[in-house]
């Protein structure tokens, strides 16, 4: 009798189990390959969508080396999970892997096993071709321009008010005999924004040097600050004043935001300068020092490539370098033809962004999104 | 030779960082990590020349008694007092926790909120409508802050209830930002964009040489 209820129940479990388990197919079409376009420390695996009445509550990845067992990677992925990077494997080894639908009973049911794959390191991205393209064809142009600038063809570069404004406001404070602050914001030295202030501020030392004007760099990077150094003392040396250089001028103050905008306010306020530069990248701290030196009346001339400050260094500063013409202004005021060629051949790329801005336009109204698909895939 | 090693060096490693973003590969990106590395390596020595420069200009403010001279003990209080606690006992240390939050950050603070006063007086000259573009700003300012607070679209939905458009406050704010806002500000990125590989092809072919201080 004992020995029968067994059995009965025996069966019962099976068909229990079996009923639960019939409902869940095993994910298809499992792949394991090499992550494209990556160092090789990457192993992708992808499987084919569950239909959404297949009872899937999630995946379950294993991986298993070769001639080793299985084992669990990562957490569980939800149930519309198609893919899985396994971004934890040693270079060199082949990993085969089972992707594991698991029901909301806990049921499982395992994939067949992939073959074994690898990860290899890419000797180049190709989804970048398209930027790789455009970056060749955008340094062909500024070199194209360079080299007819060379050859003495003249270049025309429409008038920017602010570095027009950068003479005169060294005049100014020349004549009023006080000094110029040139504020090179919070940006570190490899940013694109300081390295651009740091040109510009080449071009006013060497004006300042001739003009025996005092000029004070308070820095807010330790690096741009010895960089700075030696960059105004060679500018003194090109113009024969080593003898007007004053190493003290040039000082690091904090690297804290606000602290360093408190310092520059200080200085404004005690110095006075006639005339200051805000160059460079810029924050919240942006309008804190452009309205101190508009109450001091000191003639302000801000550069940034900090689209959000742009509103407020416009509001209180006499001239502002908007974007671009932050990184245009070291050729603009050297005058050298073949800096000022680069100019042109900038122009050249934003002609050739701006009819791919409205060949895109078209197209998208015609109904064909060539344009749009190459974009969305490059981002 | 002292202009051309430092032109050479920039020639060989912008050409090399440019192709590192190119190429995946680990030799690579372990070449790419290692330079970012040096760069971390320059930052330490680069602090203490600076900290140097700080206290000899402090210690020269003081010895020439120039204005506000007194001033300049405060510098020493602070960097001996974040000195002593911070080296032996580390950041973690309640009493340098203590003064990091109790000095710094409300002085930090502090500072911020002066931005409202400083927006306050900028927007009062910027929004004075004297001219058609002075104006424009103005009414535009005007909708974008009623836009920002849910009393915008009360008043909207109160006086223009008649009209067919709810919470049209918020919308237009909505509007102008997305749509003006957005073209204008990816207008200037892209020049921006074109603007610093144009600056860093003339400085990796060595045309520019301002950062050297000029000259040829």
């Amino acid at each position: 009798m004992s020995k029968t209820i067994q059995c009965v129940v025996v069966c019962l479990v099976l068909c229990v189990s079996l009923a639960f388990s019939q409902g869940l197919s095993p994910p298809s079409n499992v792949t394991a390959m090499d992550t494209p376009n990556d160092d090789g420390s990457s192993v992708t695996i992808k499987w084919d969508a569950a239909p959404e009445d297949s009872g899937i509550s999630g995946y379950q990845i294993l991986r298993r080396i070769a001639g080793g067992g299985l084992e669990e990677i990562g957490e569980m992925l939800p149930a519309g999970a198609t893919s899985y990077v396994d971004a934890t494997i040693e270079k060199g080894n082949a990993y085969a892997y089972i992707v594991r639908a698991v029901s909301g009973t806990e049921a499982t049911v395992d994939s067949n096993e992939t073959a074994p794959a690898k990860g290899t390191g890419e000797w180049f991205h190709t989804g970048k071709i398209p930027l790789f393209v455009a970056m060749i064809v955008f340094s062909i142009a500024v070199m194209v321009s360079i080299y007819h600038a060379r050859s003495g063809q003249e270049v025309f570069i429409r008038r920017i008010p602010g570095l027009e404004a950068v003479n005169e406001a060294i005049g100014r404070a020349t004549e009023m005999g006080r000094s110029i602050l040139y504020v090179l914001g919070l940006g570190g030295v490899s940013g694109a924004a300081t390295i651009a202030s740091m040109n510009i501020l080449g071009q006013v030392a060497r004006r300042t040097a001739d003009y025996e004007t005092p000029l004070h760099v308070p820095c807010n990077d330790p690096i741009v600050m010895n960089v700075v150094r030696e960059m105004v003392k060679a500018a003194y040396l090109n113009e024969g004043r080593p003898d007007a250089y004053n190493e003290e001028n040039i000082f690091f103050l904090t690297d804290s935001q606000f602290a360093y905008a408190a310092g520059v306010d200080g200085i404004m306020l005690r110095e006075k300068p006639a005339a200051i530069f805000l160059q460079g990248t810029f924050y919240a701290e942006s309008l804190i020092l452009a309205e101190t030196g508009n109450s001091i009346g000191a003639i302000q001339i801000a550069g940034t490539d900090s689209e959000h400050q742009l509103p407020f260094l416009i509001t209180a500063c006499d001239y502002t370098l908007i974007g671009e013409e932050l990184y245009t202004a070291s050729a603009y005021l050297s005058k050298e033809p073949m800096l000022l060629g680069s100019i042109r051949g900038q122009d050249w790329g934003k002609m050739i962004i701006f009819a791919a801005i409205v060949l895109g336009v078209i197209l998208e109204l015609a109904g064909i999104s060539w344009i749009t698909t190459l974009l969305q895939r490059v981002s | 030779m002292r202009r051309q090693v430092p032109l050479i060096l920039c020639f060989v490693f912008g050409i090399v960082m440019i192709f590192t973003q190119f190429i995946p590969h680990s030799l690579s990106q372990s070449l790419h990590q290692e330079v970012r590395q040096w760069y971390l390596i320059i930052f330490p020595f680069a602090l203490v020349f600076s900290s140097i420069a700080l206290i000899r200009t402090h210690v020269m403010r003081i010895r020439r008694r120039t204005e506000h001279w007194r001033y300049s003990f405060l510098i020493f209080i602070g960097i001996l007092m974040m000195v002593v606690i911070g080296v032996p006992f580390g950041p973690q240390h309640h009493v340098f926790e203590w003064l990091f939050n109790n000095v710094q950050v409300p002085m930090d603070a502090t500072m911020f909120s002066l931005l409202a006063f400083f927006i306050a007086s900028a927007a009062y000259r910027a929004f004075r409508a004297r001219t058609l573009e002075a104006s424009l700003l103005l009414v535009t300012a005007l909708i974008v802050m009623l836009g920002n607070v849910p009393v915008g679209d009360l008043v909207w939905n109160t006086v223009f209830a008649w009209l067919p458009w709810e919470n049209a406050t918020s919308g237009m704010k909505q509007w102008i930002l997305d749509n003006p806002n957005l073209s204008a500000r990816r207008g200037i990125i892209l020049g921006i964009s074109l603007g610093v590989i144009s600056q860093s092809i003339r400085i990796i072919l060595g045309i520019e040489r301002s950062y050297l201080g000029g000259g040829d």
